[in-house]
């Protein structure tokens, strides 16, 4: 009996693990079938950083309230580790069928280093008429488009204008010597002129291309090119040592908050929203984040302060986000009908509208006056705007070095020198 | 009787005992068909899973630390150029150095620390049981969860600032985790409370196995306390020193995700090390050769110090 019954459990032993492989080769079976048929059916992933739900996820809602045939697997990522996780399941061939992705080639998740590695997929018109004049490089190669701009992102400054005006800052500063008398002003009062996240490398290496707007893009808007031609380099250039040097006298002058050099991002948040600060060095669409957070104050998008009133002003514009079609999806008919429907003039105003961007097409038609992009209307509508500058650059380390270093300039670690020494040895 | 059983006992025991000497019953019994536990080859869905998840998956990742693969597409094997790279750049000789520093720190400071907790709650003390508790809780407790408490307590408006403005001391509060001289010691204070526990825990088991009779001769014989610890105790609990030690080590090289908490390697490198590096270069800069490569330099150099640890604390064969 004991015989029989070791034996039972030898035989359950082959059995067991037998019949799970059967029945896992068959729900993966049926899951291939059903994914092959249903070619309505396919799957996002975007990233996220806060509770918020995601302008992508409310676009993608709104594509299946108006398709009901239509399903769509929302896969939200962290933002943190969302370069490296698209890029593991692009490389493992489990990615989802849309990517969000970044035009350019400065970060994990740029459309450039994976068009070379075969992971997306070529668009059609629809995406090629919505990208932006001037940023033709950054979608694509050899004529053809693999990124579908989402909107336009401006980059400069968020500033809460009830608390400037609260605080005696009538006139925003309109040139660099009249910033640091208001950053002054405000310091002795308790206050400070910018919120920093000086620990958050993205904060302080957003801070320094700020600064670098009207030093050297301004001046020179195809400074990039002559990087990549090795015309120049960062530590030969007297713009960029001007926008670093600018880090240490905003410094000095004691424009960021008290402990800025070891603030994360939730001193922005708390900065902006509670007064205490004026303004941030954030992507505009933040304004409609921290509108939710502190109703009673009114935000607005402005660019940062030129050396002089008489220099040239400029703002980053550009479409930092965009739709991408994996390669290896086998639902591409699907993922395209999604994206064709996301290129029409009513989607794009729709999701600039709940992301409190500007809207990838009609942007001569807008209407800046009335919106929290009236002050930087003029710079956009003049053309003095270009794409964020670390979008052309080769790899991510030169702007990991840019925001590692400009931290060092505030805590003294490192000379301006050493930073553009630094992100020049990065460039490769 | 006891003859009885002890023959009894050393028949059930039989097969279980090596092939070399076969008793005169087990033959019988391996081949009277009865199931026998610990064929060898039972073990080999275990040998495969551990050599394919880790030696070569370990293999491959060495490998890669011979390539510049970006972590995606095609790649091409540049040599030694990684490791090159890796020491004639002066923020990964500076992760090396800092690597060096909390490592070895942190052993010296939580295996004293530990061992004179272990002392003090070894025999005397009445609440020995609920302070041996709290001190291990730290081990307990996820490092990454703790490292986020530390941060706030470190924060410039953390509660080290503010007792230090209330006692008037306002002019001393700065940010602790930004500060270049500072940064590295606030890690090294976490680091220390986050593994005493461990070796108070080591340091008790050796103490348990130390005869008290052999103290109470020391004692008897005139050794005053610090010559019974130095001369008796210590010595006797040299395997828990060692096993403390090693461990201490090798947790200390590869300390990671308090120092991602705390600090994320700032400020501007200033508690980078090679752990926090290889995370960087592999997974955030897309420098997966280089990233593999640190890797590989840190394995080595636990490797090295492990056996150098072991060789240093081995116990001699004629204690």
């Amino acid at each position: 009996m004991t015989q029989h019954r070791f034996r039972g459990l030898k035989l359950g032993v082959l059995v067991i693990p037998t019949a799970a492989a059967l029945a896992l080769t068959g729900c993966s079976g049926a899951t291939n079938a059903g994914s092959a048929g249903g070619s309505k059916e396919f799957s996002l992933t975007f990233a996220t950083s806060n509770t918020i739900e995601s302008p992508f996820q409310k676009l993608g809602e709104q594509y299946m309230a108006a398709h009901p045939d239509v399903k769509i697997t929302f896969n939200a990522q962290p933002n943190d580790s969302y370069d490296q996780t698209v890029r593991t399941q692009l490389q493992a061939g489990n990615a989802s069928d849309v990517i969000v992705t970044s035009p350019g080639s400065g970060t994990g998740r740029s459309i450039l280093p994976l068009v070379d590695a075969n992971f997306l997929e070529p668009l059609d018109d629809s995406a090629k008429k919505l990208v932006p004049v001037g940023s033709e490089a950054l979608f694509g190669k050899d004529g053809k488009v693999y990124g579908q701009a989402a909107e336009m992102t401006v980059v400069g400054l968020v500033t809460n204008e009830t608390a400037a005006k609260a605080s005696g800052v009538s006139d925003f500063p309109s040139d660099f010597s009249s910033l640091e008398k208001q950053c002054s002003s405000l310091n002795s009062s308790g206050k400070s002129f910018f919120a920093l996240a000086g620990s958050a490398a993205p904060n302080t290496g957003l801070m320094a291309m700020s600064l670098a707007a009207s030093r050297v893009y301004a001046e020179d808007p195809k400074w990039n090119e002559k990087r990549v031609g090795k015309q120049t380099t960062f530590a030969d250039s007297q713009g960029w040592k001007d926008a670093l040097q600018a880090v240490v006298k905003l410094n000095e002058a004691g424009c960021f908050q008290k402990g800025a050099a070891g603030a994360g991002f939730d001193a922005i948040t708390k900065g902006l929203a509670s007064g205490s600060s004026l303004a941030g060095f954030i992507p505009a669409p933040s304004w409609k984040q921290l509108k939710t957070a502190a109703a009673d104050s009114d935000f607005a998008v402005r660019a940062l302060p030129s050396e002089k009133s008489s220099d040239k002003g400029f703002v980053y514009a550009s479409a930092n986000y965009s739709f991408s079609i994996n390669a290896a999806s086998k639902n591409k008919d699907a993922a395209k009908a999604f994206l064709d429907w996301a290129a029409e003039p009513e989607q794009t105003k729709a999701f600039a509208e709940i992301d409190g961007a500007l809207p990838v097409s009609g942007l001569d038609s807008y209407d800046y006056a009335s919106g929290a992009y009236k002050n930087v209307g003029d710079l956009i509508k003049d053309g003095k705007y270009g794409p964020l500058p670390n979008s052309q650059w080769p790899n991510s380390a030169v702007y990991d070095a840019l925001a590692t270093g400009v931290q060092g300039l505030l805590t003294g670690q490192k000379s301006v020198d050493q930073v553009l020494q630094a992100m020049d040895a990065a460039w490769g | 009787m006891t003859a009885t059983m002890q023959s009894k006992t050393e028949a059930a025991d039989a097969p279980r005992r090596g092939r070399r000497n076969p008793g005169p019953g087990r033959k019988v019994r391996s081949r009277g068909g009865s199931l026998q536990f610990g064929h060898w080859w039972w073990a080999l869905p275990g040998i495969a899973l551990v050599i394919a998840i880790h030696y070569v998956a370990t293999g491959i990742g060495g490998y890669f630390a011979f390539t510049n693969w970006t972590g995606i597409g095609s790649f091409k094997v540049v040599g030694l150029a990684n490791f090159e790279a890796i020491f004639k750049d002066p923020t990964k000789l500076g992760a090396l150095l800092n690597t060096l520093f909390l490592a070895f720190s942190s052993v010296f400071i939580s295996n004293v620390a530990g061992l004179f907790i272990a002392l003090g709650l070894n025999r005397v003390i009445k609440t020995r049981y609920v302070l041996r508790t709290l001190f291990f809780m730290p081990v307990v407790l996820s490092p990454l969860a703790t490292a986020y408490i530390w941060k706030y307590i470190f924060d410039f408006d953390g509660p080290i600032n503010v007792f230090l403005a209330s006692i008037g001391a306002g002019d001393l509060a700065k940010p602790w985790l930004a500060d270049p001289q500072w940064a590295i010691w606030t890690v090294l204070i976490v680091l220390v409370w986050g593994s005493t526990g461990f070796a108070m825990v080591i340091f008790m088991a050796g103490l348990a196995g130390v005869p008290v009779e052999i103290e109470e001769a020391a004692a008897i014989d005139g050794a005053n306390m610090w010559q019974r610890f130095w001369n008796v105790t210590l010595p006797a609990i040299r395997p828990a020193v060692a096993i403390a030690s090693t461990l201490g080590i090798v947790q200390g090289l590869r300390v990671f995700d308090p120092i991602m908490a705390l600090t994320g390697g700032g400020p501007a490198g200033a508690t980078e090390t090679l752990a926090t590096q290889v995370y960087k270069q592999a997974f955030a800069l897309g420098n997966f050769g280089g990233g593999a490569a640190l890797a590989l330099v840190l394995a080595v150099i636990i490797l090295f110090f492990a056996v150098i640890q072991q060789r240093l604390t081995r116990s001699n064969p004629e204690d």
